[in-house]
Order: structure tokens, then sequence, then C-alpha cells
């Protein structure tokens, strides 16, 4: 697949090929169509969807949102209708996104996974299912999922079961070794991987000496995180050979193109979006430009080329290029 | 408020005027005559930090007149700084017109705005729109302190009753300013912008009287275009207000969290379950 300008900038996930590289990011994106004012989506690899979970959340109380001078804390909570409502009301409607959209399903059991899962994966509005196990806002068991690789094994080899569309596990850098649930997450059939949710903080008002997040704790993402997601996705890199989407404080070219060097075969674009929502259509741009200033054809050309232990270079063979 | 947002955009603007109206309060004012066009009372603005880096600040619309609109926004902390670094001539991206806006739509024919530090940057407009229309416009305004009192001539010139209070009693009451809204005769619409406190004043305030009262809520935002869900406030389900969303499963009440940015920022205080 070949983008107008003659360069191949194609992303594949397992059996989904994107055309361009560039992914909205759960949580961060809506479904999209909250940005459609501001870019052109059909120049998106994809928009990961905001997470399900099995029934209704009200999500967290505010403030939901801490801007501090080192990146940007949230705790949303997982706000959502219900996979229930959601099948009923707002899947039909991504029908319309110009792009493909995948989603997010997030749990408190692997039998809520495997639920929302396989409703939501029988869905044709639906390309892939990427498996939240690592969020971080969540009063009990939130994180613990993508934080063990036994449980992380279990979430995913469930929703394995359910489906044959392409499933996404998403990482938290909230661990020791990351390898080693990476690794898990594949043998238990994940078909790509999504590198990393955000890094737990916090952060306290010291004149009401109180915590500012209505949760107290909350995930950090920006800037601030982006060395620690590439080392993410560099050690991953090294675990696992399946596709790997790099996230993680991506605000220009330059740091999408450090993730695909590290190892990522997509990258995905979440809080630069609040700095300005154009983010993804530059980022293409420049990828594109350094593309052409480093005479490289195709993206997956690039991808681990910074990254001695590369495990995954043999994902693109037997590809028609 | 079931008014629709006006599909937005980023405009790129050039900043024509800065003024330090006070100590640390700026006063922008940006070539956006496209944006004039678009603007409703009670919208606001994403303004892009300049080199990003850090979410856009959400800042109310102060004016917009010919080719010009003006932001008016406090100095309180990094991201603020770097906009009142913004020189005239620079370049400063906004997304706008956001937001649902205050209805000045009715009959009422006595308004009171209530209005508490830099939420004074959202009710110019509208009180120029109740003015156009002849109806008696009543600006209660409050701030920590005198020199933080900005642009309270401004609105007299406009033809609005001023009433002021401050939390020092270094101008005006001594106190805040809902005890001055409460101490007058009752208005026939109360529209507000400022911070919560003042705000749930408010909200207790016209629910006693039995006033319809419009509040602009303030809340941390990340996105300010509905896409992540970090500015919600509770609202009864019933609302018209209300996004098509099933009530909490928590307490099975009909209660449900709408977007600050995008079904509001203005919400009828009756609707609001705070």
């Amino acid at each position: 697949m070949v983008d107008p300008s003659g360069f191949d900038v194609s992303a594949r996930i397992g059996s989904l090929v994107l055309p361009y590289p560039t992914v909205g990011l759960s949580g961060c994106y809506g479904s999209g169509a909250e940005f459609a004012p501001y870019v052109d989506l059909s120049r998106l690899g994809a928009v990961v969807l905001k997470s399900v979970t099995r029934r209704p959340r009200m999500g967290n109380p505010t403030p939901r949102i801490v801007h501090t001078p080192a990146g940007m804390l949230n705790a949303i909570g997982l706000q959502n209708p219900g996979i229930e409502w959601y099948l009923q009301h707002d899947v039909a409607k991504f029908a319309q996104t110009p792009c493909a959209t995948i989603g997010s399903v997030a749990g408190f059991s692997v039998d809520d996974y495997a639920y929302v899962c396989e409703r939501l994966a029988a869905r044709s509005e639906i390309a892939a299912i990427e498996l939240n196990i690592s969020c971080p806002n969540v009063a009990h068991e939130g994180e613990t999922f993508a934080c063990d690789p036994n449980l992380t094994a279990r979430v995913v080899r469930a929703a394995r079961a359910t489906t044959e569309k392409p499933i996404i596990a998403k990482l938290s850098p909230n661990v020791t070794d990351i390898g080693t649930i990476a690794r898990a997450a594949v043998e238990a059939g994940a078909d790509a991987l999504a590198v990393v949710n955000t890094v737990r903080g916090m952060a306290i008002d010291i004149y009401r000496r109180k915590p500012r997040l209505g949760n107290v704790t909350g995930g950090l993402s920006g800037a601030a995180i982006r060395p620690i997601a590439l080392l993410a996705v560099y050690e991953v890199a090294r675990a696992v050979s399946v596709p790997i989407v790099g996230q993680g404080g991506i605000e220009t070219a330059s740091d999408a193109i450090e993730f695909l060097l590290a190892g990522a075969s997509a990258v995905g674009i979440g809080t630069a979006n609040f700095a300005d929502p154009r983010a993804p259509m530059t980022i293409l741009d420049g990828i594109l430009a350094y593309m052409a200033q480093q005479n490289v054809r195709s993206l997956r050309d690039i991808v681990g080329t910074a990254n001695a232990g590369f495990a995954n270079s043999s994902q693109f063979e037997g590809d028609e290029g | 408020m079931t008014l629709a947002s006006p599909p937005s955009s980023v405009v790129s603007t050039r900043i024509l005027d800065r003024t330090e109206v006070a100590r640390d309060v700026i006063l922008l004012g940006i070539e956006a005559p496209e944006l004039v066009e678009k603007v409703r009372p009670g919208h606001f603005a994403m303004a892009l930090l300049p080199g990003g880096q850090a979410a856009g600040v959400a800042l109310g619309i102060y004016e917009a007149r010919g080719e010009r609109c003006s932001l008016l926004f406090f100095i309180a902390g990094d991201r603020t700084r770097r906009l009142g670094a913004l020189r005239v001539g620079e370049t400063l991206d906004i997304v706008a017109p956001l937001g649902n806006g205050f209805d000045c739509g009715g009959k009422a024919r006595d308004i009171a705005i209530v209005a508490g530090g830099v939420g004074i940057a959202s009710v110019l407009l509208p009180a120029q729109a109740f003015l156009a229309r002849g109806a008696r416009v009543r600006l209660f305004y409050g701030a920590r302190t005198a020199e933080r009192l900005v642009e309270a001539e401004r609105f007299a010139t406009e033809g609005c009753e001023l009433s002021i209070a401050t939390d020092d009693g270094s101008r005006g009451y001594h106190g805040v300013v809902t005890e001055l809204l409460a101490r007058e005769p009752a208005p026939e619409a109360i529209l507000a912008c400022g911070p919560t406190p003042m705000l749930r004043a408010v909200s207790a305030y016209a629910q006693e009287r039995n006033v319809p009262a419009q509040l602009s809520l303030e809340e941390a935002f990340g996105c300010g275009v509905g896409g992540c869900w970090g500015c919600v406030v509770p609202i009864i389900g019933s609302s018209a207000q209300a996004p098509s969303f099933p009530p909490s499963d928590a307490d099975g009440s009909d209660v449900v969290h709408a977007r600050v940015c995008v079904e509001g920022p203005v919400f009828w205080a009756h609707e609001l379950r705070w």
C-alpha cells in the first residue's frame, strides 16, 4: 500500500494493514469524529476507540486532568456506557470513520475481557481489538493484568478464543521487566503489542494539602515519558517478533521515527493531539520528508534498524512489499 | 443549553495588540475575521502554545467585533505564562469556536451577570447581547482584591450596572460577590462564570428564588474538543443537554457525566448534580 507521494508507509497488525503508520490513541481521540474538523482522518492509520467495559461506568470524580510542568496526568477512570449500550448506539457510527477503527476492551476479570471482546469483535465496524490491560486509573485490578505475565496470558488467551480479528495487547510501563510480559502476551496469541500505556504519577496542591487529581493517582503522559516509552519499545522489540504500536510522548515526526528505529511498526499519538490537533498530519508529513531525505521507499526498511537485537525482522517475510 | 456547537477549526491568528490590564492579567487582541462571524456569547477557544509540548489552554472569547477577537486571561502557571509572553505581530493558533455558549434569547428584561475572577473573560459578549435588545444588565463582579478586578469600567461603559465585591474589602463590598447578589432585588435571569464555589452559591440562590440560571463552568481540560472525557460534570440524564448515555450503574440515579467542553461549558443550574 503506497501513499500518493510514492512512499510505502503502511504498517501491518496481524491481518490488518494500515495504510499509514500513525494511530490516534484510545482515550485521547474519542471516536475520531471529534478530530475530523482538524485532520484528514483518511490519512490516519487507525483510531483506537475509547475503552469499553461490560457494564456502564461513571468514571472518576474531577479533576481528572492535571497539567504539570513535565507531562500531563489523567485519571478518567474508564467512563463508558457499557458494551450493550455501545453496541446498540455507538458502533454503527464507526462505519463512517474514514480510517480503520480498533475497539478497545477493558475489564476487571478474565471473563469480562472475553465477554466484551467477543461481542465487540463480532461487529464489522471493528477492524481489530486492543486489550487495555494496563489502565492505571481504576480502583481495583485495572493494571494488575499487565503487571503479571500469567494474568496477561490468561486475558489474551480468553480474548483470542473469541475472535479471529487481530488482537493488540496494551502493555504497562510500570513493570520490572516488560519483555517477560510481552512474551506472555504473544505466546497467548496477541498479534501485536501497544507499548506503552501511561506512567503512574500524582501531584499535590501544596496550599490545600491535598492530591490534585480526584482519583489521587493518575497516569502521566506527554514528552516526559517519551524516553521511558522508547526504551520499553526497544526492549519489547528484542523480546518478541510481533508488530509493535509504539506510543508515549510522541509529538513530532522525529519522535515517531525514533520509535520506528527502536522497533515499532506503527506509532500512536495521544496527548500531542491536545497540544495541536493537527499533530498526526504534521507527524506523517515529517515521516514522508525523512524518507525522501534518507532515500527510503518503504517505512518497514527502517523499522528496528537502531536496535541491534531487533527480534521481529522476520515479520515482513512473505510480504509482497 | 441545547444550542448546537458551530463548526470549529484551527485558526491561525496574528496578535494585534497586547495589554497587561493588571499585574499578570493579559488582554490579547487577535486578528480573526472568520471567527468573529461564528462566535456567540459564551464560546471558548483552545489557545495552542507556541512550540506545543503542552496541552492548549481553554480561554473564554472576550470580545468579537470587526476583524478582531480578544482573549483575556490570568497568568497562573507555565502554560498561561507562555501565552502571556506572546508579542504583537506574532502568530497564535487557536481552535475555535468551541462549546455551546449562553442562551441570550428569552423574554427576560432584567439580567444579573455574576462573574468571579477570570470568569469576567466570558461575560462581555452576553452582556452586549442582552444590552443590545434593551435589557437591564447588572454585573456582579467579585475578585480577591481591587487590583485583580479588571475591565470593570469597560462593562460600565457598555451600559451595565456594576456591583463589585472583593474578598479583602479593597474595593466595593467586603465579602463574596454572591452575598452582594442576594442583597439586591432578584433578577429575571442569571448568567454566571467564575470559580466553582461561586457557581455553587449562584446555583443555590437561583434555585431558592426560582430564577433560571446559566452557569459557565470551569474545569481542567484535556483536548477541549470532546475526545478525552477529562472535563466532566454530573448532570441529570433527562436533561436535553445530557449526552445520549446510560445513567451510572453506581446508584441507579438519573445522573450522567457530561463533557464541559462539548455539552457545556454552559449548563442550567437546576440540571447540575454536583
